[in-house]
């Protein structure tokens, strides 16, 4: 098979590192380069991963890319899907899918008239554990689902994720997402109704750093989403991810980061959790380069994305008006 | 030497009667149970007197405490009988199904000038206790967000299956999710809101609730406990509270020094964590409830406080069946 021409937009994102590693490392990729507004940052990465920088994304997409991983903040989530989908390119995008309704829906139609595939980036869907999990649940182990509770905490980010303009929110909007995403796909129904208790406590960085999220499903099944930045900076671990799924038969508890082994570094005074686990970001990237080569419907859709994202807004809106609000569907 | 008069020799019955074995300004005289070989196994302990019938205890017994070990909806009328009489009282959790009754509870021991305390154990327990202690040497910081969970399988094993019957036991909400909501107002503060999920005995045999509350100072807390984990699992509590400054983490499945594995014919696993006699919760709830009844002080846990966590508990049970939050 012909290789595919594929790039990335931005590494505002950290995440844009792991997905950069994939691609340098894929046989059948041919990675044409990348764009960043910030030079420096550019520069860096394109020498890193042996590829070229362009400082106009225009140029980039110029370059008739099969496929382009954005990792902008969360506003440019539009804008980018917008010229990249215009320009021909299936497009994986960074989590949260986009910071609200109109722009998720913007981008949903961009797409669908362009003939291009987009892809929410949700790594947890390809971790190994997650997985035998979603696999333990669908053979029938825990009979049916009753509670999922749900915990992403992880260290506070830096930069953009502290703009309620640039990131859409804070905790809530970057960490329910996952969570709300996972328990979805586990018990195959759609979020009915949120409640929400967040705020500024942990960080005093001027944004949500704390959250738990009261879920209910069409089906029934409720469940919590705890989303805080909860991971003080000498935790031994930057994430987790955790589910306690209580069926009719049986419970089951995944912690996707519990493949560690303990470092104690007296040099740095650091004890830290080593993860040896597999990793989930390979598993994504190799998932978008399959959809880059066939044009197929990827595993994880953008629709999947705006679901997820549409649990975040109801989020906000109950945190505002102390009551349950129901999840509006785009 | 405090005389006291044990009643219910159930779960909690005997976990008392052997609470008192160690305690020395203490002693069992009389038990009473309606089922006569409970009863006279924990009375011949002790040499104490067994009785069947609780009327008959107080009306010919000698005693100073009565210590209430019974299902919950008995509560009221066991205590409000022997407060009548004078006698200090010990009465497991939760104080009362309603707090109509926690009340009454309450006010009787006001007006007789009687002890009366609540067995909110888990203030006790050693974890709970040292990080409660740690907190307040303000090593994390102020507490912005706790979690507690309390999880195992559904208790199958109750007299008559009142755990069953949710106006006899309140469901897990009122009878098991109650440890940790007194721990946290107590520690934590107020609750300002609650909002919960539940299955609310809608299955049989299997229960599961998740409650969130905002406190009045604005920290937010995370509260699950389950009656839903399959028959023979391990039961687990765990709690993680995340301050301004750090953080502190406990998981009782994780923090067992014995873990024991054997196969007699059968595969067997459990996990051990023995004290010193007087680091035992049980224990030491008991001898700090006999200590203030000698020593005439306040008790540490009062009804009042007890009542406090029956009226989260049974706001939580309200949001969970309207589907919206209380706001207390």
């Amino acid at each position: 098979m012909k290789k595919v021409k594929m790039g990335i937009i931005s590494f505002e994102h950290m995440h844009a590192m792991a997905y950069a590693q994939a691609l340098m490392e894929a046989p059948q990729v041919e990675f044409v380069g990348i764009t960043d507004d910030d030079a420096f940052r550019g520069t860096e990465m394109a020498a890193h991963f042996k590829t070229t920088y362009y400082p106009d994304y225009k140029d980039l997409l110029k370059e008739e890319l099969d496929g382009v991983i954005i990792c902008t903040c969360n506003k440019l989530h539009k804008d980018m899907t917008i010229a990249a989908a215009e320009a021909g390119a299936h497009i994986l995008v960074e989590k949260p899918f986009a910071t609200n309704e109109e722009d998720a829906k913007a981008m949903l139609e961009v797409v669908e008239r362009n003939k291009v595939q987009i892809m929410t980036a949700f790594p947890m869907r390809f971790h190994p554990a997650i997985l035998a999990a979603k696999e333990a649940v669908d053979r029938g182990e825990l009979g049916e689902i009753l509670s999922i509770t749900g915990i992403n905490h992880g260290k506070i980010p830096s930069g953009w994720f502290l703009s309620r303009e640039l990131a859409g929110g804070g905790a809530v909007m970057d960490h329910t997402v996952h969570l709300a995403d996972l328990m979805r796909w586990f018990t195959n129904s759609e979020y009915a109704s949120v409640y929400c208790e967040s705020g500024e406590l942990l960080h005093n960085k001027g944004i949500d750093d704390c959250g738990i999220v009261t879920v209910e499903l069409d089906n029934g099944v409720f469940g919590t989403i705890d989303c805080s930045w909860g991971h003080h900076d000498n935790y031994t671990i930057w994430p987790e991810v955790y589910m306690e799924i209580v069926g009719t038969q049986g419970v089951l508890e995944v912690e996707a980061f519990k493949q560690i082994a303990r470092v104690f570094d007296v040099s740095a005074n650091v004890v830290e959790d080593m993860v040896w686990g597999s990793n989930a970001d390979d598993g994504l990237v190799q998932e978008f380069i399959r959809v880059v080569q066939t044009g197929d419907i990827p595993k994880v859709t953008g629709m999947d994305g705006v679901r997820a994202m549409e649990v975040a807004l109801a989020a906000y809106r109950s945190t505002n008006s102390h009551k349950v609000e129901p999840v509006i569907h785009i | 030497m405090l005389k006291v008069a044990l009643v219910g020799c159930g779960t909690m019955g005997k976990t008392h009667a052997q609470g008192y074995g160690t305690i020395p300004n203490a002693k069992v005289v009389a038990v009473c149970d309606i089922r006569e070989e409970e009863g006279r196994k924990v009375a011949d302990i002790f040499g104490a007197k067994y009785y069947q019938d609780y009327d008959r205890m107080l009306a010919e017994g000698d005693f100073d405490v009565v210590d209430l070990c019974i299902p919950t909806y008995m509560h009221k009328d066991f205590a409000i009988k022997a407060m009548e009489l004078r006698k200090h009282v010990f009465c497991e959790k939760p104080i009362a199904n309603t707090v109509e009754d926690a009340q009454i509870m309450i006010d009787k021991a006001q007006e007789m000038g009687v002890k009366f305390s609540i067995g909110h154990v888990v203030r006790f327990f050693p974890a709970y206790k040292k990080a409660i202690e740690t907190i307040q040497e303000g090593r994390i910081g102020t507490p912005k967000l706790i979690r507690t969970t309390r999880n195992g399988a559904y208790p199958s094993w109750s007299w008559q299956d009142w755990y069953s019957n949710y106006e006899y036991s309140g469901g897990p909400l009122v009878d098991l999710v109650i440890h940790d909501l007194d721990w946290i107002i107590h520690h934590f503060g107020d609750v300002k809101r609650v909002y919960a999920k539940s299955l609310n005995g809608k299955i049989k045999g299997q229960d599961h609730c998740l409650v969130t509350l905002r406190l009045n100072n604005g920290a937010i807390a995370h509260v699950e406990g389950s009656w839903g984990y399959p028959q023979g699992a391990i039961f687990g509590s765990t709690f993680e509270v995340i301050g301004t400054q750090g953080q502190i983490e406990f998981d009782s499945r994780k923090s067992s020094p014995i873990q024991k594995q054997t196969n007699h014919g059968t595969f067997s696993c459990s996990f051990e964590n023995p004290l010193q006699p007087n680091e035992e919760p049980y224990t030491h709830e008991l001898q700090v409830f006999i200590n203030a009844v000698v020593e005439n002080q306040a008790p540490l846990i009062t009804g009042e406080q007890a009542k406090k966590a029956l009226q989260v508990a049974l706001a939580a049970i309200e949001s969970s069946k309207t589907g919206q939050p209380v706001t207390l």
